[in-house]
Parts: structure tokens; sequence; C-alpha cells
């Protein structure tokens, strides 16, 4: 360093300028200071050679065909995470037709069994099983159940 | 900048091909970036059995990531950062920062057959040794940019998209990376820092 005042260009502005990625001010300044100052113009021209050097450490070879290695184990292709078929409601269209198809189901099967029809037979029979008379009006108890009875069916016995 | 523009043309095609399902077009590129992202990850990793693994990996990563690759991104660095990621996850894993020292093993000094004279031949080799012995010595964060700037000839802006940092972040990251090889390869050569 010959004058200790002399304002050196950094290295990362020289590391930079060698690799042509400084704006068009910045490069002129910095090849102006070069021309002027050695000590930047010797550090700028380590860099080439380091640069240069690096480029010619052995060139390493996988030394096999990679590509018939693995063309066994390539899944299939997955679809694109990104790509939706259309607007996003349109993708929910079948579920949503799954769904109204479960609920109307539903809803027509619960009519069967709580509208009446078939099962309210069944119904009156097992709810007959409380009834003071048993089902078949046998009834091996007092005289009223009897008169009960002949209330219910009209029968006299 | 030919050869690049080329080679960026070709991946460009076989790489919308291999998106839509063509594993012939993936073979292509395989064969054509394989021993680009070993030597890579060979540097990165320090031994051939992990590099190769990782650069199987990568590429079966590419393959299944491939539907989500656009064309608005250049191939290769695309390709880079899934390699380069996989790598770090490797090193994280083994925690294991530091290089192997490259004395240990013969093989880093092997270099191929430049020189006419057996005395310029042992000079060349020498130096490329210690400057490989330069660079693995490096850090991992300054390594990795001083590779894929100087053998991949990457720019600014692709460094910044690979490595997730900006590019005020990479040019400070390279010039120190310079600097440490410079300081490396002297300390090794044991020349003084003012030589």
């Amino acid at each position: 360093m010959t004058d200790p005042h002399e304002v050196h260009a950094t290295d990362i502005d020289l590391s930079a300028y060698h690799d042509a990625e400084l704006p068009a001010p910045s490069r002129l300044r910095i090849a102006a200071h070069i021309a002027a100052c050695p000590l930047c113009a010797k550090r700028l021209a380590d860099f080439a050679v380091l640069s240069a050097d690096v480029a010619l450490l052995p060139k390493e070879s996988l030394g096999f065909d990679l590509a018939s290695v693995i063309a066994g184990q390539l899944p299939a292709p997955a679809r694109s995470s990104r790509r939706t078929p259309g607007p996003g409601w349109l993708g929910l269209l079948p579920a949503g037709i799954g769904a109204t198809v479960s609920i109307a189901l539903g809803i027509a099967m619960g009519g069967v069994l709580f509208g009446g029809g078939a099962a309210l037979p069944r119904e009156t029979a097992a709810m007959s099983v409380f009834d003071s008379i048993p089902p078949g009006g046998l009834c091996l108890g007092l005289d009223s159940c009897y008169a009960e009875y002949s209330n219910k069916t009209g029968v006299v016995k | 900048m030919d050869d690049k523009t080329g080679i960026d043309d070709a991946d460009m095609a076989q790489a919308l091909s291999a998106r839509a399902g063509d594993r012939r077009a993936f073979a292509g590129l395989v064969r054509r970036h394989q021993d680009r992202m070993f030597g890579f990850l060979l540097r990165m990793l320090g031994t051939r059995d992990e590099a190769m693994d990782v650069t199987q990996d990568s590429f079966l990563k590419a393959w299944r990531a491939l539907p989500d690759w656009r064309p608005e991104a250049r191939f290769t660095t695309w390709l880079f950062q899934i390699a380069r990621n996989a790598a770090l996850d490797l090193l994280r894993h083994r925690l294991r920062i530091e290089f192997v020292s490259v004395d240990a093993d013969p093989a880093h000094d092997m270099v191929e057959d430049y020189a006419p004279s057996p005395e310029k031949q042992f000079s060349d080799r020498q130096h490329i040794g210690l400057l490989q012995r330069a660079v693995d010595s490096l850090p991992v964060d300054q390594r990795e940019i001083l590779l894929l700037r100087e053998l991949e000839d990457m720019s600014y802006a692709e460094l910044a998209l690979i490595l997730g940092i900006n590019e005020g972040t990479v040019k400070s990251r390279l010039a120190r990376a310079r600097a440490a090889a410079l300081t490396n390869f002297r300390h090794y050569a044991g020349e003084s820092p003012d030589d």
C-alpha cells in the first residue's frame, strides 16, 4: 500500500467486477481505480487466476449410465400440485353430487321407517308387550283384565 | 456462451417432454447432467459413495417434482437447487461440516495428463492438489457458492435462487469465498500472505 489514505476497492467490488456483475457506474469507477492502483489490480488478477485454476480442477465422472440404473425406479408421473381442473368449485362437483345423493337417500329411508308402512305393525306388536293385556289377549290375572279386554274388543267373555 | 444456450434449449425441450411423462426424455436429461451434478456433489460431500447416492436421489426427486417445474426457470438451476438441498440435508444429518482432509485420499491429487514434461506435470499436479485442498477446506456456504460460480458458470441471480439468498449476499459471500480460497492456497503452498 503506497498511500495509507488511499481508499482501495473492496474484495466485494473487485469480485463482482471480475464477474461482470456490477452496474455500469460502479464498473466504471472500479475500472478507473484499478488502472491507478497496483494493489487492487493485483488483487483482481488473483481472483482471475483463482477462477481459471478452479476451472482446471479435474472433472469427476460418475463412471456409469445413471439413466439406465434409475429407469426402473421412476414412479408414474405425478400430477402437478399447481394444476386444478378449471375453477376451484368445479373440482368439488363430483363430491357435492355424491353428498347430495347420500343425504337424499338418508331422508327417503328415514321416511320409510318413521312415516308408516310395513314397520308400523311391528312397532305396535312390540309396544303391546307393555300393555296390561299381553299379546294374544291371554291374562291369567284379575277379572278386571277381562273387563278391559271387553272394552277394547267389544267381546264379552 | 453458445454452448450454454444450446444446452438450455435441449434441456427445455426434454424437460417439457419429461414433465409430460416421457421417460426417454428424462433419461436424456440425466445423461447430460449426471457428471456435472456428481462432480459438484463430490466436492460438497467429499466421498464418492455419498455423492453417487445423492446424485441418484436428486434425479429421482427431480422426476417426481417435474410437474411443478416451470419453463421460466432454467432447468440446470432448478436441478442444482434440488442437488444442493439434498447435499445439505446429508451434511446436516451426519453433523459434519468439515471435509475429510484431502491428504488422506491420493485420488484427490490425480489430474489428467496436461503437461508434456514430467517436471511440469508434477508442478501442475501439485498446484491443482493444493488448490483442491484450499477449496475443500472452505466452509460449506463458501465452497458451494464458489463451485457453482466457477464450475457451473451460474449468474448472481441464479446463485441467489439456488441458495435462497439475495444478490447482495451472493456478492459478499462469493468475495469472502474467493478471499478465503486464496488465503488457504497460500497457506498450503507455504507462501506468506503478502506474496
